[in-house]
């Protein structure tokens, strides 16, 4: 009986199969949400989100020894030289998820469109930057099948040599600033240099100079070349062509918003940078520093007790907890640590304050350090200096009107602190250092490549052996979670998932 | 309608008239005369074994095997009827010498009628599957406002969750475990045969500003955690006529694809009981006692690093790592108040209120020999324990049927609700959560000076810590606010044509219609932790959302009804079409040009939202029974579904189900002490696509709300990929088969009652959301893979101890064991994982294939090979190489024990309850360690911690650190292990007291039945294993996010009161 009455269902389910199928496929028409964009929307998405993430501020700058915090906690890095894998916002997600994301889907989107050629280039140049800085910070990542998940659904994708990586970001920077063609069309739609061609050459070049010159040590002839062609191809060397993204109250800079936010009173400007500046009676201290006289707290830190003069800056002196650094603070005779001075949040660090992909000044220092190793030949040693120096002081003011460093100031500083060919390098790297400040990821790699300036190390215990740097940031948590087997993979190749181990550059 | 509806109810009406005048004509006899009369079940078949009592004087009788009993009793006296198994009812004498009354039947009734899929009633013995049946009355008098919490610990197999969100929160219901590998495992809820929506809109950060499935949905632009509750909660208990749970594959496969996980099926009255008009009213009242577990050290006061505040600012606010408390000492808090510094307990019972519910419900009923009407307005008042949620909900129900002629009937149902839901309160973050602060607070801060310092001299919110994410409480309170309201129409309407009398034709339609506005302040103007707002504006963000749901279900069922000597053949065959839609207009503005005005014309950027979800699935079944004999009953069903959201090549899936059901003890006559034996056997399968959302094919791309400008200064869009999951079009639906076998036991006149099902399901072929690396540009992607296996039996043991006339003892045990064990993810090779949900802090949900569903993974200590913990070079604790497992967080055990005394009409309940064998990851004790509030952190205040293990080299660990960098240190680790509990608890859930006034009643008055109870839930916490909170205090909705701790609302402890009075 049930078998019968089971054919008569199969019948029925036969018969009405074509209308029981009917309309479903238009119901699961999405009508409301588009399925294609224009690329240069996400051109412009990517460079939005270019801008240094949080994570830079708590690891990079502290690294360096510019800017650090007390506090424990998600803030813990490189002041407590603490493998933290959560920090707040981190490079890997905020890369890959939103800047090669959108960077492969504009590059894809317009490979067979000969008229936007443009528009490809421009995206290859900003996925070399993003995937430049996400190998100098955490070594072998994956690089061919980074940022395919939906385009070739690689949804775990494997890592590669940092040494394979350098060599195509090379490839590509060279291929793509050359293939910009100011004869066809303009993207004046994006935000960076409204599609200027020239700019976008120059910015492409310097990048390239960036990337040769990162491999002085790993690959001194790679280098050489690398630079030669960068200048030959025509790099950054006014202000004027930086690569600057402009925030506004909608896009803020990242570490703006969280400077002026929850952790505005929690970040302090490092001794030894500041140390530094005062020494020399740089006039960039006062455009960057502020030191709330007398504050006790962070409410209490008011424009109205903050004083800009560089003499009266004090910097935290590294690898103190809030404990510690309570103490460290009477000793200084100040009224807390509340009192050291902060880079100033209603300056430079303000919400819409621009963020500084490449600018004339790194690119002078660079080709001043290539020309003292002989491996350009145009131009002097010091005449990369002082135009590189000069570059960074005039650019203050683009950060903050208010941060203007005077002329005047620029030339008496050059004169009380020369260039000298004895100690090219060191001058040249230290004042790489300061023109990459708040560029925290340029200012470490550049640290690790030259080993300048001379910093000592912090003298937190924390998770690496005393008396050394941090040389990478650890793999995310979500990569040993998910993506386990190419991260065992890439971390059997390149050493252990430790803050010591060094990237290929850097060995 | 009413003119035609009075006239058929009139001949009950005219009769129970008659009676009342009689019974004031003839003054009511006091001497004692024989009262004789029959008891009968509802399919008036006869009851035995039912007791009679007096009321007044306590003289009892049994019923014979027909159902018919004898007794003394005045013509004023009350008799009362109690058999197990059926409701308990009390009727007047009123002078009458025969009385025939019809006892409802209840869970454990011979042949009591069980509504099954689709509607179709069947005596129970015929079902080859488990199901329990929920008496009304034990959703009504010992109530809560989501009213499936009032049934946690009483139904075999069903995992009930309350959630400490507030009054107004989601229940979260389990039915034989979680088998959905990373998807729902929600049963369906089935109102009057029509499935009604039960989206929740719970707290579920990890969905932050996404618009997610159909059945979760989260809040954009963050700032706001709170429970926005869930479908079940426009439902009155009160117009509950019954409830049936099926639990199994065969029993929901008719139900078809949004079945797999069981089904919740609730009837609504639609008619009343006898004839006549009756009229009652129902008062429920409780106060709801916040319940604090916290067990603080109040030995060292607020501060870091050993030093209390002693300038003005900063206060540590969060941090309990100062110095021991001595007498005298004071602390400088906010702007330079001296105070003393001491300990501050019972800082949960200041800050939270009694939380109160109030439900009035007026219930009309009439019927006739024709049909019926129900109506029903019931008022919901609940005030939540935080001072500003409030929770109203006005409903009202209106069912009828009716029978048009001989062979045309009609039936249907419309409930109306009014939900409104102010100020569900935030938890499980850091944000204006105001139990993570209160909970997490340096214990000697005073809640008074908070209150009082909300404010700086800017009106903005004052700074008291300097970890500025914990909002001061008072000034969320002050400033937050969130108006919730729902207004929801739900109903069906069927026909029903009987052509033969062995065939019959419905045609049924039905919709769940709600709106839902919702409008709240994110972060409201002045919160300390957003950055100022450009010139000319205050900071701040507000959200204003609109949604629509729509679903509707069409159906027809043709039913044919045969008897061919001792076979029986009845089979249906029927078609649905279901349609839903859901849309979402949102706005979002972030900064302000007045400040206070939280519109959207008021704000300066503004992000509009629209959301539009569709999705259908058709379907045709069937079934047919065999039956022989009344013994045996064989019953098969076969379904096909058609789903929207799949590609046309895998949307069509067919499944089957067979069950059997043989009733022994018909032929084990002989032994007279066995009165019913069953056995079972069940195998069902079912496909779904719940865990596909609409749309779920393609990738799209959106444009943001603000344009950014090129060097130009031109304005510029800027766009790109919407979500973060990776599209799949070739989705096929998930799979379930179950097989079941239970037996049934009625023995020693139905005194003892076993009931044991032992089942084994097989959830292939799920739809995964898996993780997947980031570097893919994505988070995760929906990929049809995995298996998995719940093993579990669960029982029902019923025992009536003692039975004399006057007092009855009736004891209860259920319990259920589950386990579910993933089979397979990818591969089945074991150990392969999955992420499906990350804790707020630290610590993750895997499933992990070989192992229990559920397990919950995170950092623990690095240990050598002898087990030694490892220290680094400066003391602190080593973490371990990788994310280890430290057990699942679903519960083994889950199962209840009820007593219920009844002594002369005093009738006494208690009952236990009991979940066991789940792990928890508790983010408030993780809170609690880092900050110094936890008593494990007393140790090393002086002098530092050395802790016991070995250091990196080996040799014993001898580094000291300083207390709070030690336990701070696991934070920034993400160091779990000392935070992983066992989950588990035994509680004292309800206790009901209740006494029946009938008899009281002069037999003329208008009144027919008074009934008090005293109620109290979630009465004692008996063991728990969890330091500081109740283990029920938080639970997430999602099931992502199962056992991940994050600190929710206290628990409360209800008490009050259940009044019944029927005219």
């Amino acid at each position: 009986m049930k078998k019968i009455f089971q054919y008569i269902l199969l019948l029925l389910v036969l018969a009405f199969q074509s209308s029981c199928d009917k309309g479903l496929s238009e119901l699961n028409e999405n009508k409301t949400s588009p399925t294609a964009i224009d690329p240069l929307f996400q051109l412009n998405n990517a460079l939005i989100n270019l801008s240094f993430p949080v994570s830079t501020l708590v690891y990079d700058m502290g690294i360096v020894q510019q800017v650090i915090s007390p506090n424990g906690g998600v803030l813990a890095g490189a002041n407590f030289n603490q493998d933290n894998r959560s920090p707040l916002s981190p490079l890997w997600q905020a890369y890959y998820r939103n800047v090669i994301r959108n960077t492969r889907d504009v590059i894809s989107h317009t490979k067979d469109l000969p008229a936007r050629s443009n528009l490809m280039n421009m995206g290859r140049i900003l996925q070399a930057f993003s995937f430049m800085v996400l190998t100098d910070t955490y070594g072998d990542i994956p690089y061919t099948e980074g940022g395919l998940g939906y385009s070739d659904q690689l949804f775990l994708p494997k890592y590669d040599a940092q040494q394979v990586i350098y060599t195509d970001i090379i490839k590509e920077l060279t291929e793509a600033s050359g293939a910009l063609d100011a004869a066809q069309a303009v993207e004046a739609g994006d935000i960076l240099y409204g599609g200027n061609i020239a700019q976008w050459k120059k910015f492409g070049y310097s990048l390239l100079l960036r990337a040769g010159m990162r491999l002085s040590k790993a690959d001194a002839a790679k280098a050489e070349a690398t630079a030669k062609a960068a200048l030959a191809g025509g790099v950054i060397l006014s202000n004027a062509d930086n690569a600057i993204l402009r925030h506004d109250a909608n896009y803020l800079h990242p570490i703006g918003n969280t400077l002026n936010g929850t952790e505005g009173a929690n970040f302090f400007l490092a001794r030894p940078f500041v140390d530094v500046l005062k020494n020399t009676a740089d006039p960039r201290l006062s455009a960057i520093a502020i030191r709330y006289v007398g504050a006790t707290s962070g409410p209490a830190q008011t424009p109205a007790v903050g004083t800009t003069d560089p003499t009266k800056q004090i910097g935290m002196p590294m690898g103190k907890d809030n404990g510690t650094a309570a103490a460290a603070a009477t000793a200084d005779g100040l009224a807390s640590y509340y009192e050291y001075s902060q880079v100033d949040r209603r300056r430079l660090t303000k919400g819409t304050a621009p963020a500084f992909f490449v600018t004339a000044a790194q690119s002078q220092l660079l080709l001043a350090e290539a020309r003292q190793r002989g491996w350009i030949t145009a131009g002097t040693v010091q005449g990369y200096y002082d135009a590189g120096v000069r570059a960074h002081m005039e650019e203050l003011a683009t950060h903050d009107a208010n941060a203007a460093v005077p002329a005047a100031a620029i030339t008496t500083y050059l004169t009380t602190n020369p260039f000298s060919p004895a100690t090219a390098l060191q001058q040249i790297n230290t004042q790489y250092w300061i023109a990459s400040f708040l560029n925290g990821a340029e200012a470490w790699s550049n640290f690790r490549r030259s080993g300048f300036p001379a910093l000592s190390a912090n003298p937190y215990v924390g998770d690496i052996p005393a008396g050394t740097f941090i040389r990478r940031i650890t793999y995310p948590v979500s990569e040993i979670s998910a993506n386990t087997t190419n991260v065992n993979e890439a971390i059997a190749r390149q050493g252990p998932d430790k803050m010591d181990t060094r990237v290929w550059w850097d060995k | 309608m009413t003119k035609f509806f009075f006239r058929a109810a009139m001949p009950g009406f005219s009769k129970a008239l008659t009676i009342i005048l009689v019974s004031f004509l003839l003054p009511a006899t006091i001497w004692s005369q024989t009262v004789t009369g029959t008891v009968s079940d509802s399919r008036n078949q006869p009851i035995p074994q039912v007791t009679v009592t007096v009321k007044r004087s306590g003289d009892a009788t049994f019923t014979d095997a027909t159902g018919k009993f004898s007794i003394r009793a005045t013509g004023t006296d009350s008799l009362e009827f109690t058999s197990v198994g059926f409701v308990s009812q009390t009727i007047g004498v009123r002078g009458r010498d025969n009385v025939t009354l019809t006892l409802e039947g209840g869970t454990q009734s011979l042949d009591a009628i069980v509504v099954t899929a689709l509607g179709i009633s069947k005596e129970s013995k015929r079902l080859g599957y488990a199901t329990t049946t929920v008496r009304a009355d034990e959703l009504t008098v010992n109530r809560t406002p989501n009213l499936m919490n009032a049934l946690q610990g009483k139904v075999a197999g069903v995992n009930i969750s309350g959630l400490g969100t507030g009054p107004a929160g989601t229940s979260k219901v389990r039915i034989r475990g979680q088998s959905s590998i990373s998807g729902q495992n929600n049963p369906l809820i089935v109102v009057n045969g029509i499935p009604l929506d039960n989206t929740n809109f719970g707290t579920n950060p990890t969905a932050n500003g996404s618009v997610g499935g159909d059945n979760s949905i989260a809040v954009r632009g963050g700032g706001n955690t709170s429970d926005g509750g869930d479908g079940l909660t426009s439902i009155n208990p009160d117009d509950i006529e019954s409830m049936t749970i099926l639990k199994g594959a065969a029993a929901a496969a008719l139900y078809g694809s949004r079945a797999k996980d069981g089904v919740i099926m609730i009837t609504t009255k639609t008619r009343g009981k006898g004839k006549g008009i009756g009229v009652a009213y129902n008062l429920n009242y409780t106060n709801e006692q916040p319940l604090d577990y916290t067990d603080y050290q109040y030995e060292y006061g607020q501060g870091e690093n050993g030093l209390r505040p002693t300038t003005a600012n900063p206060t540590s606010g969060q941090w309990s790592f100062g110095e021991k408390f001595q007498p005298g000492m004071t602390q400088v808090l906010f702007n330079n108040l001296t105070v003393p510094y001491e300990p501050q307990r019972d800082r949960i019972k200041k800050f939270f209120r009694n939380g109160q519910n109030l439900t009035n419900t007026v219930t009309i009923e009439a019927g006739g020999e024709k049909g019926g009407l129900y109506i029903s307005l019931g008022n919901l008042d609940s005030k939540g324990i935080v001072p500003n949620n409030t929770f109203n909900r006005k409903t009202m129900n209106l069912g009828f049927s009716y029978n048009l002629s001989d062979k045309l009937s009609i039936l249907g149902n419309a409930n109306y609700s009014i939900e409104k839901n102010n100020n569900p309160p935030n938890i499980a973050n850091q944000d204006n959560s105001i139990p993570t602060v209160i909970y997490n607070m340096s214990n000697s801060m005073p809640l008074d000076l908070l209150n009082a310092n909300k404010y700086n001299a800017a009106g903005n919110e004052f700074i008291y810590s300097r970890f500025m994410n914990r909002t001061n409480p008072y000034w969320v309170l002050a400033e937050q606010f969130q108006n919730i309201r729902r207004d929801r129409l739900f109903g069906n309407f069927s026909v029903k044509y009987d052509f033969f009398k062995w065939l019959f034709v419905q045609a049924r339609i039905g919709q769940d219609f709600w709106s839902r506005d919702q409008d709240f302040n994110n972060f409201p103007t002045g919160h300390a932790s957003r950055p100022a707002a450009p010139a000319g504006f205050v900071n701040g963000v507000y959200t204003q959302e609109a949604r629509r749901f729509r679903e509707t279900n069409a159906d027809f069922l043709i039913s044919s009804n045969f008897e061919l000597s001792k076979f029986g053949l009845n089979v249906n065959v029927g078609g649905n079409q279901m349609r839903r839609r859901s849309d979402l207009n949102s706005v979002q503005v972030t900064d302000f040009v007045v400040r206070g005005l939280y519109t959207v014309q008021n704000g300066r950027a503004k992000d509009p939202l629209y959301d539009l979800q569709k999705r259908g699935v058709n379907s045709l079944y069937g079934s047919a029974e065999v039956s022989y004999n009344n013994f045996l009953f064989i019953n098969g069903t076969l379904r096909n579904d058609w789903f929207s959201t799949l590609s046309p090549e895998n949307r069509s899936i067919l499944y089957p189900s067979i069950s059997a059901s043989y009733l022994f003890s018909e032929n084990l006559k002989s032994l007279t002490w066995l009165n019913l034996g069953k056995l079972r056997l069940a195998y069902g399968e079912v496909g779904s696509d719940t865990d596909v959302p609409p749309y779920a094919d393609v990738l799209f791309y959106q444009i943001n709300a603000n344009l950014i400008p090129n060097p130009a200064g031109a304005a510029q869009p800027v766009g790109g990929p919407n979500g973060t999951t990776v599209p799949n079009a070739n989705l096929r639906p998930m799979r379930i088969s179950e097989a079941e076998i239970g037996v049934e036991l009625k023995m020693f006149n139905n005194r003892v009652g076993l009931d044991l099902a032992a089942y084994r399901k097989i959830t292939s072929d799920q739809i995964v959301q898996a993780q997947i690396s980031d570097a893919s540009g994505f988070i995760d992607t929906r990929i049809n893979s995995g298996q998995s296996r719940n093993l579990g039996v669960e029982g029902l043991l019923s025992l009536v101890p003692v039975q004399t006339a006057n007092f009855r003892w009736e004891f209860t045990a259920n319990g259920s064991y589950n386990i579910t064990k993933v089979l397979s993810i990818l591969t089945d090779r074991e150990g392969e994982r999955i992420t499906v949900g990350t804790h707020v802090f630290n610590g993750e949900l895997r499933q992990i294939v070989g192992m229990e569903m559920g397990q919950i993974a995170g950092f623990g200590y690095k240990r050598d090979a002898k087990g030694n913990r490892v220290f680094g070079a400066n003391g602190v604790p080593v973490k371990s190489d990788d994310l280890v497992s430290f057990g699942s967080a679903l519960p083994k055990w889950v199962g209840g024990f009820l007593n219920s005394f009844n002594y002369k009409g005093i009738s006494l309940s208690f009952l236990v309850d009991f979940k066991l064998g789940n792990k928890m990851l508790s983010g408030t004790n993780f809170n609690m360690i880092r900050e110094g509030h936890h008593k494990i952190t007393l140790e090393g205040r002086v002098g530092g911690v050395t802790g016991k293990g070995v250091n990196l080299a080996g040799g014993e660990n001898t580094a000291v650190t300083p207390v709070q960098t030690y336990w701070e240190h696991l934070r920034s680790q993400a160091i779990i292990e000392p935070v992983i509990y066992n989950g588990g608890y035994w509680k004292l859930r309800q206790i009901t007291l209740g006494y029946d006034f009938t008899k009281y009643l002069p037999g003329g008055w208008p009144i027919k039945g008074v009934k008090l109870s005293f109620v109290a839930n979630n009465v004692l916490l008996l063991k728990k294993w969890i330091d500081n909170i109740d283990p029920e205090s938080f639970g997430y909705s999602s099931d992502n996010l199962v056992g991940m701790e994050s600190t929710g609302l206290p628990t409360t402890r209800g008490l009050g009161l259940n009044l019944n009075i029927k005219f």
